[in-house]
């Protein structure tokens, strides 16, 4: 196990080498420049503080020149500072990352908790009422834009009940039970979407599964069929499940942006966002970098999964 | 006895029931008559308030980015040798007097003693040298802020509390545009935590700020500003600056209460949120932040003399096109006015007797496109993202010149680009906007004079007569004088159509009733400024 994780991150370093790359060479590509963002359109003398801050960023450099340089200092764990604030790009990522891990992780959680116990419930009682109930809610869950539902959740529980915050973020670290009053409207937007896929995905593995011998031949030995359901069908059809909630988990960290403006969540997504917006070059670079790495190890953490639900997968 | 005789004495009958109502009540409660009499609250010290905005600042070093005094919480941490009031008058900051020489070349600031930064250290004359120096280095300012200072040739000192600016030319808008653009003094000491912990000298110290999501600031007890009975401002505690960058996310974070006050209602929630919750959240209606203006692209393709003969001929076509009163119902929703100038009629500087721009007539506006020579070829629009009025105003203006029968097309970018390609001349038409410039040469000297390089940049207009007219009233001290020059470029503009006025860009803000007093904002928009707006505004709890 030990060895397969380590081969695992070690091939990291090829993926995360591709991946600097193509970042690099993406935003060289975008048209406008951080230059011209940050010169103005007014000032007697933009020609020379358009030089001054080229060679100041060393963006009058080769770009394969930039991008070794840069690499250099990535190897450092430096990031450099962003172009724009001047603050260490280090600063504005451990403020930005956790904020949307938080969101994602218990996003993911909560549609988990929703989603197994309902498509295993729909599964078991196939077309009864449960299972079209199931069903319905989920089918709606897919249907319903995910920011159209965080508007809804807004008005309900934010103006008519005042019960919890509209918009904003605690940091976990600053204030924990202060933190969730604002983690869970935007939490539930993204659950309440997340575990609509998940129920349907449950809910067919469950069925696969139960039709196999190896449940016939559980129920024909007499156990129990709450430990059939529990113990053997639904660990096997955990796999597609977490396979998904893994990916969706990785799409969460940068594909939030419309429900961090929502709920004006100081996430990751959002960052990035702006930073492409404002050609900030090094925060968009160390901002998909560092998420790549990250949906990498989520990957491997998957995968790492599929062995504890199953000790017949070989990690090899 | 005369009708409006009788009506005195009617009031005079209320106001006096009213006036021994509230004394009888004040004097059950204990309240100085005065004041119960007045029906005004006193003001008191103490409170946070949270300030939701849909903008934040680029960085906290006040020379390299501009922490801009319409829109970025973060401006309370700022202050400079001049301030301004409510109509954008200059008045005394740090400097407590300043005048300028006959022939406008020299100024001369008297810096007000005991006041200091927030570290401490006193401002003094060197200080003040040492930041303009610093504003002037390309290597640590920002062109914006620069550009007020590059025509300061050197700064002297005279004694601790005497600076002396001298120009290179005449410049009687020298002290509004030190606000303006701006010229933030920072403690010298303390230049190499600029970017992570500024000390400047507003009315509020710097806490802490993670741009998009919070800043915090607290009171500085030591700021210079004072009441009427002499007690120190601002009355606040603290001010919690929370940017949330889409107009209806902080509407509803006002409505529930996790806000004290807000910037920028949408125009389309305007006169709902007023009618709806006027009871309970105040609104304030700033006329003018603002101007938004088609900008035509003179220095090359369609629209330009240089490629084209028929190309005012074109821009007339274009504007006769342009249907202004649709632009003022269907994007600003029948909120503020049509522009005529670059100043509303709110502001000191509307200039009378501009001659206006063409009308809105479609079938002038066909005929002249068929007679123009290119009124069949490619028009190309760009509107910024950043903006919704910019991009709305674009979209319409699209729709309307396709009514007109031209070939037009439609990008909406965001900024970098949009920078790209003004600067290339890749572009025929412009929706664009100007922020309010306290001074008319802050507009005029950057976007009508020919020589200005924002002017080359962007439309390359030329016209020697306004150029004369410009540097003429930077020389003018007489401000009646002043405000006919610029109505004549006014008409300059308006004839010769470099850009087309449109709409002026109004602003609402919203604040709970109950527990924010004392606040109002300037004509347009500010919220720190000396005399009132957020000095003056205190939290009933």
């Amino acid at each position: 196990m030990l060895a397969y994780i380590l081969r695992r991150i070690a091939q990291l370093v090829p993926v995360v080498l591709v991946l600097t790359v193509v970042v690099f060479c993406f935003v060289e590509a975008l048209p406008g420049s951080i230059v011209d963002t940050l010169v103005g359109t007014e000032g007697g003398d933009i020609e020379e503080a358009r030089a001054i801050l080229r060679k100041e960023y060393g963006l009058d450099r080769p770009i394969h020149e930039r991008y070794a340089l840069w690499l250099v200092r990535v190897a450092e764990f430096d990031f450099g500072k962003s172009l724009v604030t001047r603050r260490p790009i280090s600063t504005e990522l451990l403020s930005r990352i956790p904020a949307t891990i938080y969101l994602a992780a218990v996003g993911i959680s909560l549609s988990m908790l929703i989603a197994v116990p309902l498509g295993t419930f729909a599964a078991v009682r196939r077309n009864t009422g449960v299972d079209y109930g199931a069903q319905v809610t989920s089918l709606a869950g897919i249907s319903i834009p995910e920011f159209w539902f965080a508007i809804l959740c807004v008005l309900l529980f934010s103006l008519y009940l005042g019960w919890l915050p509209s918009s904003g973020y605690v940091s976990p670290f600053d204030d924990f039970w202060g933190s969730l009053k604002f983690l869970i409207l935007p939490a539930a937007a993204i659950g309440f979407r997340q575990a609509a896929f998940t129920t349907r995905l449950t809910r067919s593995s469950m069925l696969d599964e139960l039709s196999k011998e190896y449940v016939d031949t559980a129920r024909a030995m007499g156990l129990p069929e709450r430990r059939v359901i529990f113990r053997y069908t639904l660990r096997n059809a955990m796999i597609p499940t977490i396979t998904i909630s893994g990916l969706q988990l990785a799409n969460l960290l940068g594909g939030t942006v419309v429900l961090e403006s929502i709920f004006a969540w100081p996430g990751i997504g959002r960052a990035i966002f702006e930073a492409i917006l404002q050609r900030d070059y090094p925060l968009i670079q160390a901002g998909v970098l560092v998420l790549g790495i990250i949906v990498v190890l989520m990957n491997l953490l998957v995968d790492l999964t599929y062995r504890l639900l199953n000790p017949r997968v070989k990690l090899a | 006895m005369t009708g409006e005789n009788k009506k005195g004495t009617e009031q005079s009958r209320r106001r006096f029931l009213a006036s021994t109502t509230a004394l009888a009540g004040a004097a059950m409660v204990g309240l100085p008559p005065q004041d119960a009499a007045a029906g005004k609250k006193h003001p008191k010290r103490g409170g946070t308030l949270r300030f939701g905005t849909r903008d934040d600042s680029v960085g906290l070093d006040t020379h390299r980015n501009i922490i801009y005094f319409v829109s970025h919480p973060l401006t309370g941490i700022t202050g400079g040798l001049v301030d301004f009031d409510d109509k954008m008058e200059p008045k005394p900051g740090v400097a407590e007097s300043w005048d300028t020489s006959a022939d406008l070349k020299t100024w001369t600031f008297k810096l007000r003693r005991g006041a200091e930064y927030h570290n401490g250290q006193t401002i003094d004359a060197e200080s003040v040298k040492w930041n303009i120096e610093r504003i002037k280095d390309p290597k640590t300012s920002h062109a914006f802020t620069r550009s007020v200072v590059s025509g300061v040739e050197r700064v002297t000192v005279d004694d601790k509390h005497t600076v002396r600016f001298h120009l290179k030319e005449p410049d009687v808008a020298l002290d509004i545009n030190l606000v303006y653009y701006p010229v933030n003094l920072m403690a010298p000491g303390a230049a190499d935590k600029a970017d992570t912990e500024p000390v400047n000298c507003g009315p509020f110290k710097f806490k802490s700020w993670r741009r998009h999501d919070r800043c915090e600031m607290v009171r500085f007890e030591n700021f210079y500003e004072t009441d009427a009975e002499g007690n120190s401002l601002p009355y606040l505690d603290g001010l919690i600056g929370l940017p949330k960058k889409e107009d209806r996310v902080r509407l509803t974070a006002l409505r529930a209460n996790e806000l004290d006050l807000i910037d920028n209602v949408a125009y389309a929630d305007a006169a709902a949120f007023k009618k709806d919750h006027g009871r309970t959240f105040e609104t304030w209606p700033v006329p003018q932040v603002g101007t938004a203006m088609m900008f035509f692209n003179l220095k090359n393709g369609l629209l330009s003399e240089k490629d084209n003969p028929d190309a005012h001929l074109l821009r007339q076509a274009i504007a006769h096109a342009i249907d202004r009163e649709g632009i003022h119902q269907a994007v600003f929703n029948g909120i503020g006015s049509i522009a005529n100038g670059f100043y509303g009629e709110s502001s000191p500087w509307h200039p009378k007797g501009i001659a206006p721009s063409s009308t809105f007539d479609l079938d002038k506006a066909k005929a002249l496109r068929k007679k123009a020579k290119g009124g069949d070829q490619r028009l190309t629009i760009i509107a910024n993202d950043t903006f919704p009025y910019m991009q709305q105003s674009g979209e319409l203006v699209h729709a309307m010149l396709k009514d007109a029968g031209f070939n037009v097309v439609l990008e909406i970018l965001p900024s970098p680009v949009m920078l790209e390609k003004q600067g290339k001349g890749d572009y025929n038409i412009d929706s664009t906007a100007n922020s309010y410039r306290l001074d008319p040469d802050g507009w005029f000297a950057r976007n009508v004079l020919s020589s200005a390089p924002e002017n080359r940049r962007r439309t390359g207009y030329v016209n020697e007569k306004a150029d004369q007219i410009i540097i003429a009233a930077r020389q003018e001290r007489d401000r009646a004088k002043r405000r006919q020059m610029y109505a004549d470029v006014e008409t300059l503009v308006n004839r010769d159509l470099p850009m087309l006025y449109t709409h002026y860009v109004p602003l609402m803000m919203a604040g709970h009733r109950t527990r924010v007093k004392g606040y109002a904002p300037s004509f347009t928009g500010p919220w720190s400024y000396t005399g009132a707006g957020m000095r003056r505004t205190w939290m009933e709890s």
